[in-house]
């Protein structure tokens, strides 16, 4: 089992893209993508635990309400998040605890504040038994 | 990015290309791409032009799908993009049609001192509204408001704060729309917007905003810039910024409320990100009152930035903001979608103008301008790149009679951010600037990588463009010399 991320580049824009070999574990790397590009996850204790619960029509709608949300536990509550923990999740719910911290300005660095998750060219699917998908974000 | 254009634009004028409708089925108007030679083939490139088509099948859209000179590609609707819709034939209103950043815009104030005074200090100053400007990055400025405070800006916008002794009559009258609009509602707005925005009034952001110092360098309309305060050789201040995490959650709220909104009305949309209710519908509704809500929030944020930075030259300078002359020359939004009279078709109409990056460039005698805009029109605050230069422009009559009274808003990006950052590997960009006369101070290094000048389109050429095309006319040109990055 295994799972990687990184970030791509847009015109005005960045964009996350994570692989893996399940949808469990492709969430999670989506949603600690998100959470590095905002705070270098090494810089992030995993001292507390916030739970999630996520609903949407579909997939791809999952996917970007899911980022939405960790988005927003980060700009709402300024926790910054370490780690996205998926306990369960079918294709239209998810469940995730994510670890982490409150901000601590002498030891967090924001490396970018982030506007949005898109739709733009989303994209969750399987290839060659693997799972891929690529988010663009506003910033 | 999207895919370079494959089709042909028609060539109508020196500054004017034609999409025309023909090329896509679904295409209900032309587009229509003011350019120029020099700018034109970035802007095909970049997949901005098929955006430009997609906004062509709004339903309601009326005249044509419009871009400005500095076009690029956008999220739905592509920057520098102008769309009017009428509600009388079933016209839609789009959250991507006006973006995330609701009513992002720009403020300029104009002060009586000599930027040869100022020079000397210049690093001094930068450091010190360095540290009193609010980035409102990882945590929330020092205006905190309460539920009922923040329902007072969402609903009223700026007015709001000449109530709390935070604005001046003349801030209101030299903003857009007096600051407020019409029709907002902050019930429409989400808890989570208001959680997101509740200590973000007053605060810079980070991205492409700033705040800047900046002098005349230029004046092209003398009796126009004496009107509007500028005078060669003076400091003035600039602020870009926009609704902050509050506008941010109100246009993903709306783009998440909206996504089985085309279904329910029977609309068929070439990009999920374009998702859209008729203006006439109660999802149409609550978008805009939610929307507008956002938008008088960034005018409060604009003011209170500007109450801050006059706070700043006032100690630094030991003077009053009175005796330094600072005073608002004009507010503009330019991410914003405003209920307009227009004729269109040889009939006056009352239509949905979404601007995505393009600002309002009303006319003289524009019967909605303040007393002192009438005779010369409205004021155009167009910020240029950390390196070049900003411009001040006047509204023009071709601009009503052909782009909705719009013109455009900036130099409009060319590099991604991260081919902005490798370009600046092994440079020090602050150096660079600091070489040019500019002393630049951000967080972080990748900050001013980022906005470096050679990530924008010359902003000599898109001005060149708008005023050639008789959109607006140049007052000033201003030369940055202090800029603070979120």
């Amino acid at each position: 089992m295994s799972s990687q991320y990184e970030t791509f580049e847009h015109t005005a824009d960045i964009g996350l893209r994570a692989s893996a070999d399940s949808l469990e574990e492709l969430f999670a790397a989506l949603g600690q993508a998100l959470a590095n590009y905002i705070c270098p996850v090494s810089q992030v204790r995993r001292s507390q635990s916030r739970p999630l619960n996520v609903k949407a029509d579909d997939l791809e709608s999952l996917a970007v309400d899911f980022l939405g949300e960790v988005l927003g536990v980060v700009q709402f509550d300024h926790f910054m998040v370490a780690e996205a923990r998926v306990s369960k999740m079918t294709s239209t719910e998810i469940w995730v605890d994510l670890l982490g911290e409150g901000y601590d300005p002498t030891r967090h660095e924001i490396a970018a504040e982030v506007k949005a998750v898109t739709y733009h060219q989303l994209k969750v699917e399987q290839q060659a038994g693997r799972w891929v998908a690529s988010v663009l974000l506003d910033i | 990015m999207g895919k370079a254009f494959e089709g042909r634009l028609e060539q109508i004028d020196a500054f004017r290309y034609r999409l025309p409708k023909i090329m896509r089925p679904d295409m209900r108007v032309d587009g229509i791409i003011y350019s120029s030679p020099s700018l034109l083939s970035e802007v095909l490139s970049g997949g901005a032009i098929d955006q430009v088509a997609n906004v062509a099948t709004l339903p309601g859209i009326v005249g044509a799908s419009l871009a400005m000179p500095d076009i690029h590609w956008g999220y739905g609707f592509c920057i520098g993009g102008v769309a009017a819709t009428d509600p009388q034939q079933g016209g839609v209103v789009s959250p991507g049609g006006v973006g995330y950043d609701i009513n992002c815009g720009v403020r300029l104030i104009r002060t009586d001192l000599p930027v040869g005074e100022v020079q000397p200090r210049l690093k001094e100053l930068v450091d010190q509204l360095f540290r009193d400007i609010p980035l409102g990055v990882g945590v929330g400025g020092p205006f905190s408001f309460s539920t009922q405070e923040m329902k007072h800006i969402l609903d009223e916008g700026a007015p709001y704060l000449m109530q709390r002794g935070l604005a001046s009559a003349e801030d209101i009258e030299r903003t857009e729309s007096n600051g407020h609009l019409e029709g907002a509602d902050a019930s429409a707005v989400s808890a989570e917007a208001f959680k997101r925005g509740h200590d973000q009034c007053g605060t810079l952001g980070s991205g492409n905003h700033f705040a800047e110092v900046q002098f005349v360098e230029e004046v092209y309309d003398a009796s126009a810039a004496e009107a509007l305060g500028l005078e060669a050789g003076m400091i003035t201040l600039m602020i870009h910024s926009g609704s902050r995490g509050l506008g941010h959650q109100v246009c993903s709220d709306a783009i998440k409320s909206l996504r089985n909104a085309p279904q329910k009305y029977g609309i068929a949309l070439p990009d999920r990100q374009l998702v859209c209710a008729p203006l006439d519908s109660p999802e149409g509704r609550q978008y805009l009152a939610g929307m507008r809500a956002a938008a008088n929030f960034a005018w409060c944020n604009r003011q209170l930035l500007a109450v801050q930075m006059r706070r700043t030259l006032e100690r630094f300078f030991d003077q009053t903001g009175e005796s330094l002359g600072l005073r608002q020359v004009y507010d503009v939004a330019h991410n914003i979608a405003k209920m307009e009279s227009h004729v269109v078709d040889g009939r006056r109409r009352e239509v949905c103008v979404h601007r995505k990056g393009a600002t309002r460039a009303f006319p003289p005698g524009h019967p909605e301008l303040a007393e002192a805009f009438r005779p010369i029109g409205q004021p155009v605050i167009i910020p240029g790149s950390m390196g070049t230069a900003s411009y001040v422009l006047l509204g023009a009559q071709t601009a009503m009679a052909n782009t909705f009274g719009s013109t455009c808003h900036g130099a409009g990006r060319v590099l991604s951010r991260e081919a902005a950052i490798r370009r600046a590997s092994g440079r020090r960009i602050d150096q660079e600037l600091m070489s040019k006369g500019i002393f630049a101070r951000a967080r972080g290094r990748t900050g001013l990588a980022e906005e470096q000048p050679e990530a924008y389109k010359d902003i000599d050429a898109v001005v060149e463009c708008v005023t050639h095309a008789g959109l607006s006319s140049k007052v000033a040109r201003l030369k940055p010399i202090g800029v603070v990055k979120g």
